[in-house]
């Protein structure tokens, strides 16, 4: 393996000797990324850009409103098993107690790392009728949310389920993903998941018509917390 | 890399008299074409992100093997393996190693061209492992025992009838010719396989060599299950795809779902730095990646470099006026159209496909359409070059360019040549005023379908001499 390694390196610097590559620079020039926006714009922009591509997003003024938004949504999905965050993860006071109240039950997700209670646990989580999760940032000019996982916080809950439901606080919307990464240049180190996810899972395999919730869910929606 | 069993002629006129894929061909290029300059309508000053994009891709490349190093090292300190493949069978060997470790019975893929590339899927298969690819594209076209035909749509080739009859075949469900209910049909399916399976095989957009990380695009979400629900993940990559800062990622990313789909970003784009870290609730429990050498270094060392820029959008095979006629599976190679033109020789060996750089008419638009601004016809030139010094120019194309060059070095030869084809071609033409209708072969076959003019009566040099801007245009009546 080893020596793989040192084949392929020792060939690459070979090549390196004779090699034309156009454009080619010691350095790449530094990167202007654009200040961060007006908010209330970057609201609009990221409003319009998820409605675009299929996504759904509502603005609560208070925790009141974000919790009867995604009490309304789950009414919508159906069925009372939840994959969601751990509830200190989920900037919305009070909507553990409110999901408790309606009947909503929370399947804990926590897979086992033997084959065959991976198997079982998995099976038993692809009944949620729905995921709710909280953004670390969402990308006004994609209409784009940043999901990052954690020891509290799944990938399997804006994967599984047909329904996803995002809480995303507006202060946290950047410009562009170049902005979100100067903001939070130590992203990756943190967990070993980043996803961005931008509209419900699509497809146009088949004759280009394009079909949504393939393998993810056919439903995304974003609660904007205004507030 | 698949060698071809029938010539590449023969493909060509095969795909030529086929009207569906004629059909399938015009409407999802044309429809890629419009998607993508609507695209980049969107982006704040296009050509300078294009720009950025290709130094970042230039610069890489010509500090490849430090990023590489940094990139494996990173990989390392995040939890994940990383192993270098100098060939296609160096990668199969260790995937098929990784598996055996992990006892590994199911394998779901994303989609991945590096597999095409090294056929991956027999070699699993050869060791008894069931292999499941897992975008709607690709399992259609696994289905079918066929291969892509399109980088961003693989079974672009098949219209949804055939489609229909061939879910009921193989997954046994009714008939249908609705994508609506195929879709669902093969998301139960796949949704079982995803829960079940032991490894997930991914492929990689870009490496970023500051942190580890790999990032894998896609629409479906099968790329996300593919790299969650298994308990090994195992991505492979080839060397060349490496970006050095997330930032850097963050430009390449700006253009590449735009030239591709014509979306400003993929519903999904994954960064995925290491395994399941400990007291993570889910993901794999181990994360391999495989660099993927296969002759890359190599062409590092040529005049082809630039082709290692590619970031495998698609785009170049939308604009291409051949691909668009002849479809991918006409090139009898991985990858098809001008992209493929370039690379297939550059990683098989001119010997073996000299045809494909000839697949082309040099006219610039791949050139126009490359996100990262490929000069894709002067490699094509290089290569057509490369294919004569092998021996390996049309007979017919040789001998007619010898006799010209053997004619136009010698004036008095090239004076009483051009005299006889003006008299004659004229004489030839008389009857059918002034084009001829068949040339004798081997140029017949340009007169199939065209006429020939004959040749003015007086020579354009002589014209020049005599001074009359207007001549020619009198001369031809």
């Amino acid at each position: 393996m080893k020596d793989e390694k040192d084949k392929v390196l020792s060939q690459i610097r070979l090549s390196l000797e004779t090699a034309h590559l156009p454009a080619a620079r010691a350095t790449i020039p530094p990167h202007n990324v654009a200040e961060a926006g007006d908010r209330a714009e970057m609201i609009a922009s990221f409003r319009r850009e998820l409605e675009r591509i299929g996504g759904l997003s509502y603005l609560a003024r208070n925790d009141e409103e974000a919790i009867e938004i995604v009490l309304n949504l789950l009414g919508e999905a159906g069925g009372k098993d939840l994959m969601m965050w751990d509830e200190f993860e989920i900037p919305v006071l009070g909507l553990g107690d409110a999901l408790r109240v309606k009947g909503y039950a929370r399947l804990e997700v926590d897979v086992p790392r033997d084959a065959e209670g991976r198997r079982t646990k998995l099976a038993e989580l692809g009944r949620a009728a729905a995921g709710i999760t909280a953004a670390l940032a969402g990308l006004a000019d994609t209409g784009t949310l940043a999901l990052v996982t954690s020891a509290k916080r799944s990938r399997l809950a804006s994967l599984l389920p047909p329904m996803h439901i995002a809480i995303l606080p507006t202060l946290r919307l950047f410009d562009s993903m170049a902005a979100f990464f100067a903001a939070y240049p130590e992203v990756t180190k943190d967990a070993s998941n980043l996803v961005f996810v931008t509209g419900p899972s699509r497809t146009a395999d088949i004759e280009l018509t394009l079909q949504r919730g393939v393998h993810g869910p056919k439903f995304l929606q974003v609660v904007l917390l205004d507030y | 890399m698949s060698e071809p069993n029938v010539t590449f002629h023969e493909r060509v006129d095969d795909a030529l008299r086929d009207q569906i894929l004629h059909t399938a061909l015009n409407r999802a290029t044309g429809r890629f074409q419009s998607l993508r300059l609507d695209a980049l309508s969107t982006l704040r000053d296009a050509d300078a992100v294009r720009d950025r994009a290709r130094i970042i891709r230039a610069h890489t490349l010509s500090r490849l093997d430090a990023y590489l190093e940094e990139f494996a090292a990173k990989v390392e300190s995040a939890g994940g393996h990383v192993y270098f493949a100098s060939d296609a069978q160096a990668m199969n060997d260790t995937v098929r190693e990784i598996a055996k470790v992990h006892n590994v019975k199911t394998v779901v893929k994303g989609k991945s061209m590096i597999s095409e590339e090294t056929e991956l899927n027999h070699a699993l298969e050869a060791a008894g492992m069931r292999v499941v690819e897992t975008d709607l594209g690709e399992f259609i076209v696994q289905l079918a025992g066929e291969t892509p035909s399109h980088i961003i749509a693989p079974a672009i080739h098949k219209t949804k009838e055939q489609i229909g009859q061939l879910l009921h075949e193989k997954i046994d469900i009714p008939y249908t010719d609705d994508p609506a209910k195929m879709t669902a049909a093969a998301r139960t399916k796949l949704r079982d396989e995803f829960l079940n399976a032991d490894m997930g095989i991914s492929g990689v957009n870009f490496g970023v060599a500051a942190t580890g990380t790999i990032c894998l695009v896609e629409n479906e979400g099968n790329g996300r299950l593919t790299t969650t629900a298994p308990r090994v993940h195992v991505a492979l990559m080839g060397i060349e795809r490496i970006v050095p800062t997330l930032d850097d990622l963050s430009v390449m990313l700006q253009v590449l779902a735009r030239s591709a789909t014509g979306q400003k970003i993929t519903v999904y784009t994954n960064l995925i730095t290491g395994a399941r870290r400990n007291g993570e609730v889910d993901g794999p429990d181990e994360l391999y990646i495989v660099l993927l050498d296969n002759g890359r270094s190599k062409i590092l060392g040529t005049e082809v470099a630039e082709i290692l820029y590619c970031i495998r959008c698609g785009a170049c095979l939308n604009a291409c006026p051949v691909y668009r006629e002849i479809g991918g599976h006409a090139y009898g190679s991985v990858y098809t159209g001008p992209v493929g033109a370039v690379l297939t020789p550059a990683l098989g060996g001119i010997a073996e496909w000299s045809d494909l750089p000839q697949a082309s008419s040099l006219c610039g638009a791949c050139r126009e359409v490359c996100p990262v601004r490929i000069d894709i016809p002067r490699m094509l030139l290089v290569e057509r070059d490369q294919a004569k010094r092998a021996g390996k120019m049309p007979w017919w194309l040789s001998f007619g360019l010898g006799v010209y060059s053997f004619t136009v070095t010698r004036p008095a030869l090239y004076r009483i040549a051009t005299t006889v084809s003006r008299w004659g071609s004229r004489a030839v033409a008389a009857p059918t005023q002034g084009w001829i209708k068949t040339l004798p072969p081997p140029l017949n076959g340009w007169t199939r379908s065209r006429d020939f003019p004959a040749f003015a009566k007086t020579s354009f040099s002589r014209q020049f001499q005599k001074g009359h801007p207007n001549s020619i245009v009198e001369e031809r009546k």
